[in-house]
């Protein structure tokens, strides 16, 4: 094995140390970015670091982040989001399992409105985490709900993977858009199911709320809370939504909307003072610069990787291969979830979908159907640990009573359903080929 | 006696995949290819796309810098680091592909360019053009001039500005949300290159009228940019490889361009329904009203934008005359008559 | 108190000002997006500049933004084991995690000066006529983010390193 893959393989190792050993996340990324980068070339790499992050903080599709936040921060502080899940819960009656379902479909609203994880795990977070833990929910089930729900928005459009994906492979980005609708509700509805059947085999994982509290409130009364609380954020989003839908926002555009409805829904219900509007923004500055401080230092890690070619370790694997294009596809598959144990999914789909992409395209391999897979499994890099953004974005808003290793362990089953999802739409291609055609995108 | 060998990187403006500018004939990586064949392997080009070592428009710095050896973009993205730039990839009403060859090879074209680009420590070299490009896609009809104010139109750059002009509103998009923004009528019209690549993006799918021939961008020239230091320390036979293979993609791209451009309008027209039109002689003569204003103020701003300005007008000048009694008389009379 | 002590403590105060200070231009963000989505959706107006200063805006919330959520320990660790270790262990990671971060920053500091000074040479404006210039100035802000990180992390080490002490 020549050096720098050596190097390359051992920066992976003590990524996985540091990690672990409970050095903040952006800080292991950088360290072990310069320390084995400065290793195998030197200081000459890294001259491009400055370029590398005046590329993220100026990344324009990146303006969701701190607009989407501010507006799950201006509804908890106003305490708009405390009664909500109380609500969702009363309402859901004696279906356990309810609060889940109703953050799932959350998920997908959301999720139709940006294609930023940070964005949407975030605000599920703030909005819905201590409603949860409060209504006796299991805190991996609360978490796991919130991190695969917060991730459906890259795979339901817009999304940025399928930009990215579009731009890889060739394809239109509105095909691969449309292509990926399907599996999207797939996926949402395969979470419901796992919630579901929770309620069933292990009720006090995702209770109901207990009969007697829903004896105490009538359905006129429900009614008139369920208007009064759970309206304005549903409608805000639905608005958010609703303005990128009537073409007068673009996705980026639409964020703001939500963030500026937020400070009115706040002020109909009377609860927007001077104080609540500070803490908003200090929030919303702090929660934004914790994500894009990670982003920041997983470009030294991302510049190492490339610069101790990274890349070579993955087309040495390649050459072992046995033939036959559905090996190579699930060689393919394999290799992005492993990979999504270590690096983001842009660095992913540059170092895998290249790779493989002359062999695929000289096999006729449908390459929207090979788009919508890569997506989902991209999308299941969010969420697998020890690195899965969602893991870490979750964490930053979680109360402190829960831990990585809570989250860690609700994800797991979720990921499985990824990987279901996965398998799913390889044996039945029609999922993802079938829209494009049928809406002529 | 034993020749030094090279091993250098380019990073691009564009994807890794890219058609066009990045894979297929005459683009960034057929010349790397072009490169390593001609030199028998003794300059190596490692080939980034945009985003895999540095993002998009970082390219320029990177290179000044001498920490990338080559770029790939188009001159007219480093606008904000001199104006002049934009004369070196296409200037609204300006000159087409052959006219450009004529001002860069032989009209003081280059020489101006590396003048231009000297004291940002880059050497310039032509290696690549898309030929003409188009006006773009319009949700609705234009018919007047009235017809562009209000119009919300995905158009970056100088045409941009222009187009302010006539009251249209000019955004910034980015590639990837051209298709959404005008599905939904975000924006109701968008430019982006040329047929074959419009519609990879799927344009025609959202926007019915397709206004033909690109008024801005008459041919859009796409540029290597080598660090000058390392440019000078590549011996004579090295260099004149990298100058040939440029100029060698600059031909071989274009013809690539008007061969897929050809059958992809064809099939717009045929097979999608798009209404492929020329906009109306008097939005043409607005347009090219506030594009004489406009350049004539970026010229009074800067000295350098000046020079290069009047260089290149005193060619179009000439090659204008000539093209009348040539190029003209071949599509009016020969190929129609 | 000890004079690193008060040093510490002067620092936090810094950093908690300027991050209060800067929080604020959040909310000018949601106020610009709002305008630019309605004067352009009611009138049809727009321009370049005021596009431009969207995503201009995200720069001073991010790169001032670190040292404050620092202050603040939002920054997130992976605690599955960190959680079980002894109170001193905790410290001695927190230690070791200041100082990394201040060596972090000062490699940024390092590397971004000229990447900033070769921006302010040639007086680098807006690609786009019409657009933001004084480019420099955001590209500036780089280094001044990673100054204040710096200076916050060093507070925080003088904080673990006398916590260790006193264990
Ligand atoms: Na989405
Ligand atoms: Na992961």
């Amino acid at each position: 094995m020549p050096y720098l893959e050596i190097l390359a393989t051992l920066m992976l190792v003590a990524f996985f140390v540091l990690l672990l050993g409970g050095i903040p996340v952006g800080l292991t990324l950088a360290t072990t970015g310069f320390v084995f980068g400065y290793l195998g070339f030197g200081t000459l790499l890294f001259n491009l670091l400055p370029h590398r992050i005046f590329g993220v903080v100026t990344n324009y599709t990146l303006l969701a982040i701190p607009l989407f936040v501010f507006m799950g921060v201006m509804l908890e502080k106003s305490k708009l989001a405390e009664e909500l899940m109380d609500v969702i819960g009363l309402a859901a009656g004696k279906l356990r399992g309810g609060l889940g379902i109703g953050i799932i479909l959350v998920g997908v609203l959301m999720g139709a409105t940006t294609g930023i994880v940070g964005a949407t795990v975030v605000t599920l977070g703030l909005l819905t985490l201590p409603g949860m833990l409060r209504r006796g929910y299991d805190k991996g089930v609360a978490c796991g709900t919130i991190c695969a729900s917060g991730t459906l928005g890259q795979i339901i459009p817009p999304s940025l993977i399928l930009i990215l994906l579009a731009d890889i492979t060739n394809q239109s980005v509105g095909t691969l858009f449309a292509a990926a609708m399907l599996p999207g509700v797939l996926l949402a509805g395969l979470y419901v199911g796992y919630v579901l059947l929770l309620g069933f085999l292990r009720p006090d994982m995702v209770p109901a709320i207990p009969p007697e509290e829903r004896a105490m409130i009538s359905g006129a009364q429900l009614t008139g809370k369920l208007f009064r609380v759970v309206a304005p954020p549903v409608g805000l989003v639905g608005a958010v939504l609703g303005s990128i839908i009537a073409g007068i926002a673009a996705p980026s555009e639409a964020a703001a909307m939500g963030a500026l409805g937020s400070i009115v829904v706040a002020a109909v219900g009377r609860r927007l003072t001077f104080n609540v509007l500070r803490e908003t923004v200090q929030a919303t500055t702090r929660i934004t610069a914790m994500v894009l401080f990670i982003l920041i230092c997983a470009q030294v890690f991302s510049l190492a990787f490339r610069g101790l070619q990274g890349e070579r370790l993955v087309q040495d694997m390649f050459e072992f291969l046995p033939g036959g294009i559905n090996t190579d596809i699930w060689f393919l598959m394999l290799l992005i979830f492993v990979l999504g144990f270590f690096i983001e999914w842009i660095e992913i789909s540059y170092i895998a979908v290249p790779l493989f992409l002359p062999v695929f395209i000289s096999a006729g391999t449908d390459l929207v159907w090979l788009s919508t897979l890569i997506c989902i499994n991209l999308q299941t890099s969010f969420l697998t640990p020890p690195f899965g953004w969602s893991l870490f974005f979750l964490r930053g808003v979680a109360p402190p009573e829960v831990t990585t290793g809570d989250i860690y362990r609700g994800v797991v089953p979720f990921v499985l359903l990824q990987v279901f999802g996965l398998v799913f739409c390889f044996f039945f291609p029609g999922i993802a080929t079938w829209l494009p055609k049928a809406i002529g995108w | 006696h034993a020749q030094a060998n090279f091993t250098w990187r380019m990073t691009s403006f564009y994807g890794p995949n890219a058609a066009f500018y990045s894979t297929g004939p005459g683009s960034a990586k057929d010349l790397v290819k072009r490169i390593d064949d001609m030199s028998g392997g003794r300059l190596k080009i490692q080939f980034y796309g945009a985003g895999e070592l540095i993002p998009a428009a970082e390219g320029f710095d990177a290179v000044s810098s001498g920490t990338v050896e080559m770029n790939y973009a188009n001159s007219y993205f480093w606008t904000g680091k001199s104006f002049a730039a934009q004369y070196f990839t296409a200037v609204p009403f300006g000159l087409n592909f052959q006219g450009f060859n004529g001002w860069y090879y032989d009209g003081g074209g280059a020489h101006l360019w590396r003048e231009v680009y000297d004291r940002f420590n880059l050497v310039p070299i032509l290696c690549g053009n898309t030929g003409v490009q188009m006006t773009g896609w319009f949700r609705k009809e234009i018919k007047t001039v009235d017809d562009l104010k209000g119009i919300k139109m995905r158009i970056p750059g100088l045409a941009g500005r222009v187009y302010k002009e006539l009251g249209v509103d000019s955004r910034l998009i980015a590639p990837g949300e051209i298709f959404p923004s005008l599905e939904r009528g975000v924006i109701d019209a968008a430019e982006f290159v040329g047929p074959y690549l419009d519609r990879q993006l799927g344009l025609h799918k959202v926007a019915k009228y397709y206004y033909t021939t690109g008024w801005h961008e008459m041919a859009t020239a796409s540029e290597l940019t080598v660090n000058k230091a390392k440019w000078a320390s590549l011996p004579a036979d090295l260099k004149a490889i990298v100058e040939n293979a440029c100029a060698a993609c600059n031909v071989i791209s274009e013809a690539w361009c008007q061969k897929n451009n050809a059958e992809a309008m064809e099939d717009l027209i045929k097979n999608h329904g798009t209404i492929a039109q020329p906009l109306p002689d008097d939005v043409v003569k607005a347009l090219r009203a506030a594009t004489d204003k406009i350049l004539a103020e970026a010229v009074a701003r800067d000295p350098v934008t000046k020079k290069v300005h009047d260089s290149y007008m005193a060619y179009k000048a000439k090659y204008d005359d000539w093209a009348d009694r040539s190029e003209t008389v071949y599509h009016n009379k020969i190929r129609k008559g | 108190m000890p004079p690193t002590e008060k040093l510490a403590g002067g620092i936090d105060a810094f950093i908690d000002l300027v991050g209060r200070a800067v929080s604020w231009i959040a909310l000018v963000l949601a106020l610009v997006m709002g305008a630019n989505v309605f004067l352009r959706y009611g009138f049809s107006l727009g321009w370049i500049w005021a596009q431009e200063l969207e995503w201009h805006l995200l720069v001073p919330i991010t790169l001032v933004g670190m040292s404050y959520a620092m202050l603040h320990g939002d920054h997130v660790r992976v605690d599955v084991l960190y959680a079980r270790f002894s109170p001193r262990a905790k410290l001695t990671v927190d230690l070791m995690s200041a100082v990394i971060a201040m060596i972090f920053s000062g490699l940024v500091i390092w590397l971004s000066l000229a990447y900033v000074n070769q921006s302010w040479s040639i007086g680098e404006g807006s690609a786009n006529p019409g657009g933001l210039d004084y480019r420099y100035i955001i590209k500036a802000m780089i280094p001044a983010g990673f100054v204040l990180l710096l200076l916050q992390s060093l507070s925080q080490a003088i904080r673990a390193a006398l916590a260790v002490k006193a264990a």
